[in-house]
């Protein structure tokens, strides 16, 4: 192709202006409303104040499970089907150093001795939930976009989006994610976002009889939770994989994962 | 231009006129308001109904003061009305929606003190068989304020 160099430049010009006028119309086509992230949702809670964090005391859980039950009653959890939103497992280390981990029904029954108490060097329970992750893993794998963390630190679901390809399971290093045969979707903890955002706990922080749980705000220097941060040791779930989980331990066995 | 070039680019720019308008009808509106997400399902997820009422529900408007007195002072005030009667929004909102009675089996007392071995063993546990002779633990213990009746 012969082009002289002042028809290059035309071209040239042409492409430049084009580029320049095209991305205007994109941002004003596609990008709508650009001006309105900087409000948040609205009626009064403002989400850019809080930075919601939840701390368990497994030293303290007697492994009743009411905050397993609570929880599929308040979020509607399929009752009958082995999925959880939250669930407390029962770790056992045998003298012969046998690990036994099990977690019958989520632990909405209880639990039962089988095992013989002679066989066993230590016994606990570890309630488990979703770590609303800094790094959420799940979300980084959603290909539509139908999960998400909120500016309040909460990892939630947006179930109208939802395409339940599963991804975001099998993305969970802790298991916390469940299909919702009911929706079709994807389904996990929101920390019970609708409560939260209302000034109330959540159901499982509020049904616990020995105050194992505990929930606050991380961004509020007096809250309960932040005084025990400061004080304790604690520890988090799967460190090493960087995903900064926002449930914080207390009491944590080297053997649980 | 050579006339092939114009159809080509003629072509591109239909292209990109397509996408962009087919796009602008079927992303949702509030997608990419706050992230690459869409906004709309921050309130959705807000909009649930609670089940659960907080304890001190109870005690107002007079409905359940005496009771919640006697529990909130009793070795039970860290257990929660809901732990155990359940969640009770509905009743609070409309009292004429009343809530099922209150599990007093001693599989559901069980549930927290019977013996088990992973349990902290400064909380309070009983050994089922030996201990009360299958009564209902409600006939001993009150269970809004255990030990004194």
């Amino acid at each position: 192709m012969n082009i002289s160099r002042r028809e290059f430049n035309k071209i040239g010009f042409r492409v430049i202006i084009g580029a320049v006028a095209g991305k205007v119309i994109i941002e004003k086509l596609v990008v709508t409303k650009g001006i309105a992230a900087e409000n948040s949702p609205k009626d009064g809670y403002d989400w850019k104040e809080h930075l919601w964090g939840y701390l368990v005391d497994t030293r303290k859980c007697i492994g009743c499970g009411r905050c397993a039950n609570a929880c599929k009653l308040e979020n509607h959890v399929p009752f009958d089907e082995p999925v959880y939103r939250t669930w407390v497992e029962r770790y056992r280390v045998l003298k012969d150093d046998e690990v036994k981990i099990d977690s019958p029904n989520g632990s909405i029954d209880g639990f039962e001795d089988d095992i013989p108490e002679e066989d066993i060097k230590k016994a606990f329970y570890v309630p488990k939930i979703c770590n609303h992750c800094e790094v959420p893993p799940c979300v980084q794998v959603c290909p539509v976009g139908a999960t998400y963390t909120t500016e309040d630190g909460v990892v939630l679901v947006d179930y109208d989006y939802c395409i339940g390809c599963r991804y975001c399971i099998q993305g969970c290093p802790y298991g916390a994610r469940y299909f919702n045969m009911e929706k079709g979707t994807a389904d996990k903890c929101t920390w019970c976002y609708h409560r939260i955002t209302r000034g109330l706990l959540p159901a499982c922080v509020q049904v616990c009889p020995v105050g194992a749980r505990i929930f606050g705000d991380l961004k509020d220097t007096e809250s309960e939770i932040n005084k025990i941060l400061d004080k304790e040791r604690i520890n988090v779930l799967k460190a090493e994989l960087g995903t900064k989980p926002k449930v914080y331990y207390i009491g944590l066995d080297r053997e649980v994962r | 231009m050579q006339p092939h070039m114009k159809r080509v680019v003629m072509l591109l720019v239909i292209a990109i006129i397509g996408f962009i308008s087919v796009r602008a009808l079927v992303v949702p509106d509030s997608f990419g308001q706050y992230g690459w997400y869409r906004g709309d399902s921050v309130a959705d997820n807000r909009n649930n109904q609670i089940g659960h009422a907080e304890s001190v529900s109870c005690s107002e408007e007079n409905c359940h003061k005496t009771i919640y007195k006697i529990w909130v002072d009793s070795g039970h005030k860290t257990v929660n009305c809901e732990t155990c009667h359940g969640p009770s929004q509905d009743h609070v909102s409309n009292i004429r929606i009343t809530p099922q009675p209150a599990d007093d089996s001693r599989e559901f007392c069980g549930k927290c003190h019977f013996k088990r071995v992973a349990r902290p063993s400064s909380f309070p546990q009983i050994e089922p068989e030996i201990h009360g002779e299958n009564l209902k633990c409600a006939y001993c213990h009150n269970p809004h304020k255990p030990w004194f009746i």
